[in-house]
């Protein structure tokens, strides 16, 4: 449960990433299309993600001479996580659904005083998130895979941009 | 206060982009003059986004600052989105454009856009409202070739009935029935701005909008956190702090258009968020015709408290 929780945040984190990083780089409109495309790659950037955290730690347990040992530590240190993210998600959430109030007011609101901020410390909450799960385990390992999905969820964000910052410069020297 | 705020000076954009009052031809624009300029204000922030900025032979390359110049307007779009403008533009010219009607003008409204960019308000617009149901033709108008058609492009790939035209915005074959403006009116300053007013006293021209940053002590900062998060070019970034701290207050603006164009009566729109003393970011210097007021009182409804005095 622990597990498929974090995978849902992860999940979450990438589609928000990827409506982020594909902001202010289309001009037109009507852009329902453009922002299902950004959130569908975001999703599959944080699916990537995924899948190589789930590889290490399948290697990390494969090779453990103590992998029952491994598993508690693990699912200790997600669990610790969870109470960084959790609240985190929450709050996010929680604005993005004030945006459902038809004033503008509101809406500029949450996007100015809470969206914006809370973008602004993500890369905190993660790592914040991260240590203080790996800051009470027993093992190294736990702490090393705890490191590197930390590296991966920091890189999402900046691989998504780039990407998208290359789509938009192509686009805009074919106008010029 | 810091150097990058200080209101005294112009902003990037204003400078890097020159052209011919009169051909409306693009000129040469020397770095090194900008750097001077900046150079004047301890502004280090500008100077290095200046540096920054290609070149051939001293003069800024202008294919580059073109590429720049849509970067930064594909991004000030993103404002204009987040802050939800299309709709704030609406909620007031509806209630104008009902009042010129009441008063008996029947022929298509030209709605004029005065240093559209490109184009994001006239699209919006042309793109949320049923221009058969109100008899309204939207025409955005700027002096910079490349922002023009960037915005026509964009209309004809949507299909929108709107329409860019690069020139001056009061000649007489563009007058315009509404005259609107977002984040312009702070770029003319002193006599630029009693002029800039001047120019709305035309025979057709029964409105003006003029959507704007609005000054108060906290502004710059909120706006540094904002572009900051936000923006992702330094000009944008630099320019858009800056402008919150050029940005007219309420009593010069009403000062202004009372001089300069006594024809219309003068108010200031949205000043205050519902009834609380907190201020918008934006506010809205309007401008109407005397014996429009009565009538766009009535039809403002429930919003009618977001009108200042109009005289």
């Amino acid at each position: 449960m622990t597990l498929l929780t974090l995978y849902l945040l992860a999940l979450l984190d990438g589609l928000l990433c990827g409506l982020r990083t594909s902001m202010g780089r289309c001009p037109l409109i009507r852009k329902h299309s453009y922002y299902t495309r950004a959130l569908f790659r975001g999703i599959a950037g944080a699916q990537v993600v995924s899948v190589l955290a789930l590889a290490a730690l399948l290697l990390t347990g494969g090779f453990s001479l103590r992998p029952v040992a491994l598993r508690v530590d693990l699912e200790s240190a997600a669990g610790r996580m969870l109470w960084v993210f959790l609240p985190y998600a929450c709050l996010v959430l929680f604005n993005l659904a004030l945006r459902l109030v038809p004033s503008t007011d509101i809406r500029s609101a949450t996007s100015v005083l809470m969206l914006g901020p809370l973008t602004a410390i993500r890369p905190l909450v993660i790592i914040v998130g991260v240590l203080y799960g790996i800051s009470a385990s027993n093992l190294l390992k736990t702490r090393f895979l705890g490191i590197f999905i930390l590296a991966l969820m920091l890189s999402l964000e900046f691989a998504l941009n780039r990407r998208a910052a290359r789509a938009q410069a192509i686009q805009i020297r074919r106008l010029v | 206060m810091f150097p990058a705020w200080n209101p005294a000076q112009p902003e990037i954009t204003d400078l890097i982009v020159q052209h011919d009052p009169h051909t409306l031809q693009r000129l040469l624009v020397r770095k090194q003059d900008l750097l001077e300029a900046y150079s004047r204000f301890h502004n280090r922030k500008a100077l290095r986004a200046i540096l920054a900025l290609p070149e051939n032979a001293g003069y800024l390359d202008a294919r580059e600052i073109d590429v720049l110049l849509l970067t930064v307007h594909w991004e000030m779009q993103r404002l204009a989105e987040e802050f939800h403008h299309g709709h704030r533009v609406w909620e007031l010219l509806r209630p104008v454009v009902a009042s010129i009607r009441q008063a008996g003008i029947r022929e298509t409204l030209r709605i004029i856009d005065v240093g559209c960019g490109i184009g994001y308000t006239m699209r919006w617009l042309a793109a949320n409202i049923p221009l058969a149901d109100h008899n309204m033709e939207f025409i955005g108008i700027d002096l910079n070739a490349t922002l023009i058609a960037e915005a026509n492009r964009l209309a004809s790939a949507e299909g929108l009935p709107c329409q860019f035209l690069q020139g001056d915005a009061f000649s007489p074959e563009h007058s315009g029935h509404v005259l609107l403006s977002t984040g312009v009116i702070h770029h003319f300053r002193g006599n630029a701005l009693l002029e800039f007013l001047c120019q709305h006293d035309q025979p057709s021209t029964q409105a003006f909008l003029h959507f704007d940053f609005q000054p108060w002590f906290l502004a710059p900062f909120g706006s540094f956190f904002f572009h900051y998060l936000r923006m992702r070019t330094a000009v944008a970034r630099h320019d858009g702090v800056l402008s919150t701290s050029r940005a007219h207050d309420a009593r010069t603006l009403l000062e202004a258009a009372r001089t300069s164009a006594p024809g219309f009566a003068a108010g200031i729109y949205g000043a205050k968020i519902w009834s609380t003393p907190i201020p918008r970011v934006f506010h809205t210097l309007v401008g109407l015709r005397h014996k429009l007021v009565p009538e766009l009182r009535r039809h403002l409804g429930r919003y009618a408290t977001r009108l200042g005095e109009l005289q």
